[in-house]
């Protein structure tokens, strides 16, 4: 383990006025103590029993942390930063929160990423079983917490440190937005010695000129009654801004509804939503399956998503039609259902955060932003005529598709918690879907083009990064006897915002734990081997996703 | 001592390299890039074998391989068999991409070659990093002009002339024939790059339709929408020409619709080359009858001549390696295709690179000898294939004859406003056997 660099962070900030107005307290309550006790657990894939210490405890600033380490640990640890969670609080709704897991804020620490919480428990115990130590911290505070989980984690490392003194390399991995925590904490403070950053998350202002532009689409072409962002007085409890908010909810739930029941009553030529009032009749002849397609590829909303592989279609006379014009709507919708259910969440969260509009889209050149895509979906956008059709109405001189002016101080401080530049100073991994609807593969690519800009500027070291993809089948999509889409149990590899499977997962473990004690990544060929038979993962430095239309 | 150490560790080194050099000189040279070996070299095929496409075009790869398949019995290429590797994309953009990749990633093929389609190739050409990558992307069977852009397309070669110098050459052919001149004219054409890239056509040749051009989304053509303009169209006086730039699914549609109103005879049909292919109209139900007079572009000689030696000697190969597929227009551009790969390859030399490959067409494909009835106008600067038609009229056997009697080219590029010019081109002989001796 590096030491441990506190100059930047939040917490070296708070940490050092604790120490001035509470000079008196002792020295322990700076490191908040721990609870240890001693466990048994069974390795999930060996079932042999492993003993460890297993320590909680919440830091100064209210993070709550976990940390196991076995009882032959061979000094490296695994320090796990889990991905977003909703500081914002939503009333129980059918399909978004049927549970009220999102009524509260949920700052329990997770120790190991899995597919599920039983996933979660396995991959901490094999780890433990190898004899790396595991540890995860979750900040009081949620939603777009970046500043304050590096906190928690370098509370929780030095925590590690006290307690354990062997430890010796860190590595550091999160999912989603956890991985641009672990990533954000690799390159500013110089205590992590190996980054694997799953589906990582983009910056704050790609994430959420992602989710803006998402909800200014859906404003415009499906409902106007949409507030869609500046809500009024942005305080999860305050009555004004939050009816807004809940409001928003239930108009993006019931703009979903309707587009995917008129898909299903007319796949070829499904009608607008009755709350689409502004579009004029002449675009209303346009099957509204174009505009669900078009709103993607604007945004970069993924054509393909766990049901819908933007190829096949049902035996019949729509076969052809069906993959080539109504497959890529289809997984348009599903993936842009979830990505609204989250945007609409986390953009109120970023408003409430930064006290005001963090998106701008006055300077936006929509129909710019087509580029090819306008010649490689034509039939599915119902050609060149609809296309223009709609991207005139998108216009900025439109009147019914006004838009957005952002608040610059509230940009700003989106864009500056503390988010990562691909200054990559140590082996760094990244794995991510192909088809990621939340965390869209182009982010990816942006973190590589700011890494090279990095490397050219001599600000980072060349060769410490390996892009690992995981991609859907060549085709995938099941019928039913009816003729729709059967959506798949478990997502589609390579598809939405999907965890790795435990295996994927511990090679990756296995690749970052030598990558940290010898200071190099695996070579291509050794990853490629590593994966040798897993079909969904490949690895090819020139594989290029398409850049977010936001970041070209 | 350190002395006498390097220089032992020098001696070890220089018999290695001299004995490297002496066993390697003895064997072909070995190329970097994949796909290539002492006694192979793997090509790839993406496109649609089954499917509305596959329809149509499914027989390409087959022709491909059944010419390859011919020159391997010959000796194959500096004694290198020919492989083609062919994945099934069925004309559709996002399993092109894949498929492309496939054959890149997991087939390790050295280069591409014929790729169909222009939504389904500007995807996979960067979904599979063919730039990036430097695989050779030959010969691709669309007229969209964009690919002639070797910023964006800096690998790719392609093959038909473009639909906008389709369009400025039916605009002059519209305007030199008597009997069309002077009727008013009209388009139906697919509403995307294809569509577009014709409509710049005509205005680049100066010539105005009278009336806007119906455009429908490719695929998007019903029954009714073709009734409802013919019917429309029915009350113009004289015999309008209609000219119908699309693919050939939608002509039949049109023409059906026609026999349908019983206005086959109203008008004087003007089909594009994607369009046009005889055999798949009648396939697709279209009347003997109804074709029969069916104004036609093409660039190579109709697949139906038996005179022709280019068709003779592709036919002779078709039968032997092509068994039990009839010889048509598909086949023919199969098999051309293939030949100008093989000479390709062969005017890259023996130490083949995808670099050396690239070059070479750049150097000397615009010699290729071909089937083709017009120029080829590969250079360091353009990747364009052809560049000019001629026009024929079908009759009832499908068969595509030289309007008025006389076969003549023209030539013309996608750009400028400058007249198609009346080509005097002669091509090449068709190689000895159907096998390019060229270096």
């Amino acid at each position: 383990m590096k030491n441990i660099k506190l100059k930047k962070g939040l917490a070296a900030v708070i940490s050092t006025a604790l120490i001035a107005t509470f000079a008196v307290v002792s020295s322990s309550t700076a490191q908040a103590a721990s609870t240890c006790t001693d466990e048994i657990g069974l390795d999930g894939k060996s079932a042999s029993v492993i003993k460890y210490k297993k320590c909680v405890g919440t830091d100064y600033q209210g993070a709550n942390y976990e940390i196991r380490v076995p009882s032959k640990f061979n000094g490296t640890l695994f320090l796990y930063s889990h991905g977003i969670r909703n500081q914002v609080l939503l009333p129980i709704i059918p399909g978004v929160n049927p549970d009220g897991s999102y009524s509260k804020v949920r700052n329990m620490p997770d120790v190991a990423p899995g597919r599920t919480v039983a996933d979660q428990e396995r991959n901490a115990m094999d780890l433990l079983g190898q004899g790396f130590a595991v540890a995860g911290a979750s900040p009081r505070t949620q939603g777009w917490a970046v500043p304050e989980a590096i906190d928690a984690n370098l509370n929780l490392l030095e925590t590690v440190k006290t307690q354990f003194p062997n430890m010796k390399k860190v590595v550091s991995w999160g999912d989603s937005l956890g991985g641009h925590i672990s990533q954000s904490l690799s390159e500013q403070f110089g205590v992590i010695d190996t980054a694997v950053n799953l589906h990582m998350a983009g910056t704050a202002k790609a994430q959420f000129d992602y989710a803006g532009d998402v909800f200014w689409l859906t404003k415009v072409l499906f409902d106007p009654t949409m507030k869609g962002s500046g809500y009024t007085n942005r305080f999860p409890n305050d009555p004004d801004g939050y009816k807004e908010f809940l409001g928003d909810v239930t108009k993006s739930l019931t703009v979903l509804n309707a587009l995917a029941t008129a898909i299903a009553k007319n796949p070829v030529a499904p009608e607008w939503p009755a709350t689409a009032t502004n579009i004029p009749a002449s675009l209303k002849a346009v099957p509204v399956r174009s505009a669900i397609l078009l709103l993607g590829l604007l945004t970069g909303i993924p054509t393909q998503s766990q049901t819908y592989d933007a190829s096949s279609g049902p035996a019949g006379p729509l076969e052809t039609t069906f993959g080539v014009a109504i497959s890529p709507a289809l997984a348009v919708l599903e993936n842009y259902a979830t990505a609204l259910a989250l945007g609409v969440v986390s953009y109120y969260d970023a408003e409430t955060r930064c006290s005001g509009v963090v998106f701008d889209n006055t300077k936006t050149d929509y129909a710019a932003r087509l580029g090819d895509n306008g010649d490689i979906f034509a039939a599915a956008l119902s050609g060149k005529t609809a296309t223009n059709g709609l991207l005139s109405f998108l216009s900025p001189l439109n009147p019914a598709a006004p838009r957005v002016k952002g608040d610059a101080k509230a940009i700003e401080c989106i864009n500056n918690q503390s988010q990562y530049a691909g200054k990559i100073t140590v082996p760094t991994i990244t794995v991510s879907q192909t088809a990621d609807n939340i965390t869209p593969a182009g982010y990816i690519q942006k973190f590589k083009n700011e890494y090279a800009k990095q490397v050219a500027s001599k600000a980072a070291k060349p060769g410490l990064l390996l892009n690992i993809w995981n991609k859907p089948p060549d085709t995938y999509t099941k019928f039913s006897a009816t003729g729709g889409g059967v959506t798949p149990a478990v997502p589609t590899a390579g598809t939405t915002h999907f965890m790795y499977t435990n295996a994927q997962l511990m090679t990756l473990a296995k690749m970052a734990a030598t990558a940290a004690k010898t200071g190099k990544l695996p070579s291509v060929k050794t990853a490629r081997a590593a994966f040798k038979s897993d079909a969904s993962i490949f690895i090819d430095p020139d594989y290029t996703p398409a850049l977010l239309p936001q970041d070209k | 001592m350190i002395r006498n150490t390097r220089m032992k560790r020098f001696s070890i080194v220089s018999v290695v390299a001299t004995v490297g050099a002496l066993v390697f000189s003895t064997l072909p040279a070995q190329a970097a890039d994949p796909g290539v070996s002492a006694k192979e070299i793997v090509l790839g095929y993406s496109g649609p074998l089954t499917g509305s496409a596959g329809q149509v075009y499914g027989k390409l790869p087959g022709a491909m391989k059944a010419y390859f398949d011919h020159i391997n019995a010959n000796g194959g290429v500096y004694g290198r068999k020919i492989k083609l590797v062919v994945r099934d994309d069925k004309y559709l953009p996002t399993l092109a991409a894949t498929q492309t990749t496939n054959l890149v990633l997991n087939d390790k093929v050295f280069a591409l070659v014929g790729a169909l389609g222009t939504a389904t190739h500007s995807k996979a050409y960067a979904a599979a990093s063919l730039a990036k990558k430097n695989v050779p992307d030959l010969f691709v069977n669309t007229g969209f002009s964009g690919f002639a852009d070797k910023a964006k397309y800096p690998t790719t070669f392609t093959i038909l002339p473009s639909y906008a110098m389709e369009a400025k050459i039916m605009a002059k052919f519209i305007k030199d024939t008597p009997t069309l001149a002077p009727q008013a004219s009209f388009l139906i054409a697919q509403d995307d790059e294809f569509g577009v890239d014709g409509v710049n056509g005509f205005k680049l040749a100066g010539h105005t339709f009278a009336a806007p051009a119906t455009l429908y989304p490719q695929g998007g053509l019903s029954a009714a929408l073709a009734e409802g303009a013919l019917t429309k169209l029915s009350a113009v006086p004289g015999k309008p020409v209609l000219v119908l730039f699309g693919t050939t699914d939608s002509t039949a549609t049109i023409l059906k619709a026609a026999e349908k109103l019983s206005l086959v005879s109203k008008f004087n049909w003007i089909a594009g080359s994607v369009g046009g292919d005889a055999n798949t109209l009648l396939a697709l139900g279209v009347k003997p009858a109804t074709i029969n007079g069916i104004l036609a572009a093409s660039f190579f000689p109709d697949a139906k001549d038996a005179t022709d030696s280019y068709v003779s000697a592709f036919t002779s190969i078709n039968t032997k390696y092509n068994k039990g597929v009839s010889f048509d227009n598909v086949v023919l551009q199969g098999m051309n295709s293939a030949m100008l790969t093989v000479q390709s390859l062969r005017a890259a030399g023996k130490n083949l690179t995808r670099t050396g490959l690239i070059k070479a067409i750049e150097s000397k494909g615009a010699g290729f000898a071909s089937a083709g009835l017009v120029p080829l106008n590969f250079s360091g600067s353009s990747r364009v294939g052809y560049n000019g038609y001629w026009f024929g009229q079908l009759n009832e056997k499908g068969e595509l004859k030289p309007f008025g009697g006389k076969l003549t080219t023209y030539t013309t590029d996608s750009s400028s406003t400058s007249a198609p010019t009346a080509s005097s081109y002669e091509r090449k002989p068709v190689p000895k056997n159907g096998v390019p001796t060229n270096s």
